[in-house]
């Protein structure tokens, strides 16, 4: 989708130099981190340039903003550009004045091979979670995607941002109270420079989005940090559900990429939503059994009285009354005979009701 | 028969919860018999039966909450809507006005209402009601709060 703003050379050449290195590591670890030096590169970008750079995309604005990219591509100087289409699910941020500077990450990108197998599930984590942030941060604009890495994530790059996206999420609510967790799972202790930015990244959202500080970190990033920092990265990734991570936590990042989880996270989303609105009890108010998604969706009376479909049939098959407002479930009783007896019968049943109510 | 049993551990939950929350009644289940309840209620304020403390039975079908509880005094009490050997109540959200989103409680505080607006003209006690729709508002109500003296206050010694 974002194939018309491909940035420019650099990224790609980092990209091959990427791919070489990465031949004995499995194909889905490619694919990761690819997406997680984009991501990074990204963050440096947003960092060095946070005023100019503007930083999100979704498939469909993209193309808007084509124009301004090429324009950068033609300004651009020894830098490395890197936009990264994340295809979010959560907002479409539309752009208003693109400049684009990007900043020379060839250092990181140099030292980040190193760490490819291993750091991918946390740091990643933690660069998803930086690139939500400031671009919730500075309400900025879409980065268009770099192509290959559009291409080449294709599969699992959505998922992942969008579960990133709700670890994101997650972590900015919890920025507030740090509760260091030590780390079972730190496989990225050896990698430093990738790890030792990713972890500033975390840093940074700990510490309420807070751009020169970053830069300045990233600028040296260094391996002693990194220690410190993972700590902090693991706090972000174990946030959303503390009690159960710990122990689990290298397993449960890398589930994070399945398609499945995204899906989970959709579900929860969408849940989080209703509960948010308020009006659904969670349990029949009839049966006290939990409404599943099915019964938590049925409304069958104008006065908004819920119940869960076992009621409801049981009522229709006595006195077919609301149990909420005592009127005469009007219309719904129908519907639910259609699913039970097929079309003909319900419609002679609808008309026979109608007249009823009529005389 | 099954998610009547779980309604009414629900119930029996809410109501230890929330035990202190309406003190004019006082709910307890069967000890082994989760659709036996009985529940003691104190007679509204400014009405012949305040003071006084009146027993009520529930028997639970099998079919609640689609079904409504039966209910009936076992306390005396002389209201129109009562009747005065039985105990029945004649309550229309215990008959055709049920609706499976009531609970005991609620029921319990409809007849507290009930006992507070008497509906003369759909007597169970003819002499309640006939004094009530007759007009004579005192003989009526020397006669309840003579009932609830007798039989809903502890005797003095």
């Amino acid at each position: 989708m974002v194939s018309d703003s491909i940035p420019n050379a650099s990224i790609a050449s980092s990209n091959l130099r990427d791919f070489a290195k990465k031949k004995r590591a499995n194909r889905s670890a490619k694919l990761k981190q690819c997406k997680l030096d984009a991501r990074r590169e990204q963050w440096l970008s947003h960092v060095k340039h946070k005023g100019e750079y503007k930083g999100d995309a979704n498939g469909g604005v993209i193309a808007s903003i084509g124009a301004s990219v090429h324009l950068e591509n033609q300004r651009s100087q020894p830098i490395c550009k890197l936009e990264i289409n994340t295809r979010n699910d959560e907002g479409i941020y539309v752009d208003g004045s693109s400049t684009h500077h990007y900043s020379d990450s060839d250092s990181v990108q140099s030292n980040s091979p190193t760490s490819h197998t291993s750091s991918v599930s946390g740091s990643n984590d933690s660069a998803a979670n930086f690139t939500r942030s400031s671009r919730s941060s500075s309400s900025s604009t879409n980065g268009s995607c770099s192509g290959n890495m559009s291409e080449e994530d294709e599969g699992d790059a959505g998922d992942d941002d969008c579960l990133d996206d709700w670890e994101a999420v997650a972590d900015a609510l919890a920025a507030t109270d740090d509760k260091h967790k030590d780390s079972p799972s730190s496989k990225n202790h050896d990698h430093s420079t990738e790890s030792g930015s990713q972890v500033v990244a975390s840093d940074q959202m700990f510490s309420g989005i807070n751009i020169p500080r970053i830069h300045t970190a990233s600028a040296n990033s260094e391996s002693g940090r990194t220690a410190n920092r993972r700590a902090l990265i693991n706090c972000c990734a174990w946030r959303p559900d503390d009690a159960c991570r710990p122990q689990t936590l290298p397993n449960l990042a890398k589930q994070y990429s399945f398609p499945l989880k995204s899906e989970h996270h959709l579900d929860r989303g969408s849940v989080w939503v209703r509960k948010n609105v308020g009006t659904i009890p969670t349990a029949c108010p009839i049966c006290v059994e939990d409404l599943d998604y099915t019964d938590s969706s049925f409304c069958p009376c104008a006065c908004g009285f819920r119940l869960c479909l076992f009621c409801h049939k049981r009522i229709l098959e006595e006195d077919a009354r609301c149990p909420g407002c005592r009127k005469k479930y009007e219309v719904e009783p129908i519907d639910g005979e259609a699913t039970l007896d097929g079309g003909s019968l319900t419609y002679r049943l609808a008309r026979s009701c109608s007249m009823v109510a009529r005389s | 028969m099954q998610a009547s049993r779980a309604r009414l551990f629900k119930e029996y939950k809410e109501v230890q919860r929330e035990k202190a929350a309406d003190p004019d009644i006082q709910l307890v289940c069967d000890d082994s018999n989760i659709f036996k309840w009985t529940a003691l209620v104190k007679g509204p304020s400014e009405t012949p039966y305040e003071g006084g403390v009146f027993q009520l039975a529930f028997t639970v079908p099998e079919h609640y909450p689609l079904q409504p509880p039966q209910v009936r005094f076992l306390t005396k009490i002389f209201h129109p809507n009562v009747h005065f050997k039985t105990g029945e109540i004649c309550l229309d959200i215990l008959k055709n006005a049920w609706s499976p989103a009531w609970t005991l409680q609620s029921v319990c505080r409809a007849i507290i209402a009930l006992m507070g607006h008497p509906e003369p003209d759909s007597p169970l006690n003819c002499d309640s009601g006939n004094l009530l729709r007759s007009g004579d508002i005192r003989g009526y109500q020397s006669m309840a709060r003579m009932y609830t003296r007798l039989a809903a206050m502890p005797k003095k010694q």
